[in-house]
């Protein structure tokens, strides 16, 4: 004979230990609803709006791009402090290594062979520079 | 009778949840800022973007390409930006850049509307290099992933456009018109000076003027009252004072100015100005 235990009991101790999971199984779900929403809200709909942003952030077409033209200036303007200054927007890197990976984006992406040689002569020119006194930031 | 308790357990639960959400994406690890375009510059970076697409223009004088780069930085009205800035820089001492913009400027005012970009007109399609030729790129692909309406600056492998001289601050200007204005409204001895093209009668701006007379003399500048237009200047001549007039890169040189003497309705006499037009062949 199967023993007989307190029904009472045992029902109210399953149905309290149901309530209790049940509840913070709802809490549990709604604060992952919640933060889903919050995610989706603030990186997809509502992103945090970037704005007087620095040339740093600049995607690498537009940075070669902008180095290409300070080598296409440099060839009519023959002045390398204008260039390496043009340049210092980029960071404190040396002016020469932030012309080189202009030439290596351009190389990988289809510069004509005009702009890559204005990139080289500029990087040339570059390496054997000193910044006259004062030019540099 | 038992009353329907109000559901907010989950709702505040909820809202814990979206703030902390919310506090995740904006604050511990907003968007990051990579791959960013010009126009997201701050104005200082933006005016240096700038002054470089200027200088690059002026090196390899291909306006179209100039045109999609100056698209870049978002500028409601290039024409102004660039105008603007021309003057700034101008006030700040910087001739060369100044007048490099200000070519810009008038360049892209003389080409308006500004023609749409287009990475491959027939005319390069002929000019692309064959097979034979060393191919640095697919013309038919994109070197970078295009993700924005933005006219990207374009890599083509067709060759430059020959570089062809073009006018430099020194070629000389010509005393096109010299007009007596006697006009109520305006101040008395007024000088009014206009630069223009002879082509299409374009207005300059960034023309240094050299107004001198006996133990003195005055620099002023056009385009400095772009409402009045671009290659407009003015001075101011006291009367009795005999002044001459010439642009600082050369040219013309323009003698016996003084303040005409004008008379009004009721026969009163006063002292008019003069409006002057210099045309650079």
């Amino acid at each position: 004979m199967l023993p007989v235990a307190c029904p009472g009991i045992f029902n109210s101790h399953d149905l309290w230990q149901n309530t209790f999971m049940k509840h913070w199984l709802w809490i549990f779900l709604s604060i992952a609803t919640g933060i889903g929403f919050g995610l989706l809200y603030g990186w997809v709909i509502a992103p945090v709006d970037f704005v007087d942003l620095t040339p740093d952030t600049l995607r690498a077409d537009y940075r070669a791009d902008y180095i290409l033209m300070v080598a296409e200036a440099y060839q009519s303007e023959n002045n390398l402090d204008l260039a390496a200054r043009r340049l210092a927007i980029f960071g404190s890197d040396p002016p020469a290594e932030i012309a080189h990976q202009a030439l290596q984006f351009g190389t990988s992406t289809g510069f004509s062979p005009s702009e890559l040689n204005n990139l080289e002569v500029l990087i040339q020119a570059l390496r054997t520079w000193q910044p006259s006194s004062g030019v540099m930031p | 009778m038992i009353g329907k308790r109000l559901p907010w357990e989950p709702f505040l639960t909820l809202l814990i949840g979206l703030a902390l959400g919310l506090l995740y994406a904006w604050v511990i690890s907003p968007v990051a800022v990579v791959d960013a375009v010009p126009s997201a510059l701050r104005a200082d970076f933006k005016d240096q973007y700038r002054a470089v697409i200027a200088a690059a223009y002026a090196a390899n004088n291909d306006l179209r390409r100039a045109q999609s780069r100056i698209a870049l930085l978002g500028d409601m009205d290039s024409y102004a930006a660039l105008s603007a800035q021309a003057q700034r820089t101008l006030s700040n001492g910087d001739a060369l850049q100044s007048y490099q913009l200000a070519q810009l400027a008038s360049a892209l005012q003389g080409n308006a509307p500004t023609i749409p970009f287009s990475p491959t007109s027939p005319a390069e399609e002929a000019l692309t290099p064959t097979a034979s030729t060393p191919v640095l790129i697919n013309p038919g692909e994109t070197a970078f992933p295009i993700d924005t309406d933005i006219p990207l600056p374009y890599f083509t492998t067709t060759p430059r456009a020959t570089r062809t001289p073009i006018l430099l601050p020194g070629a000389p200007f010509k005393l096109l018109e010299q007009e007596t204005v006697c006009d109520e409204s305006l101040m008395e001895g007024l000088l009014q000076v206009f630069a223009i093209t002879s082509n299409n009668r374009r207005q300059i701006p960034g023309i240094e003027l050299i107004l001198s007379w006996a133990g003195g003399e005055e620099h002023f500048f056009t385009g400095f009252k772009p409402e009045l237009g671009n290659g407009y200047a003015d001075a101011h001549m006291s009367p009795g004072v005999t002044y001459t007039l010439r642009a600082a890169d050369g040219g013309a040189f323009i003698s016996e100015l003084t303040p005409p003497t004008c008379q009004k309705e009721n026969g009163e006499t006063y002292f008019g100005g003069l409006k002057i037009t210099l045309q650079r062949p």
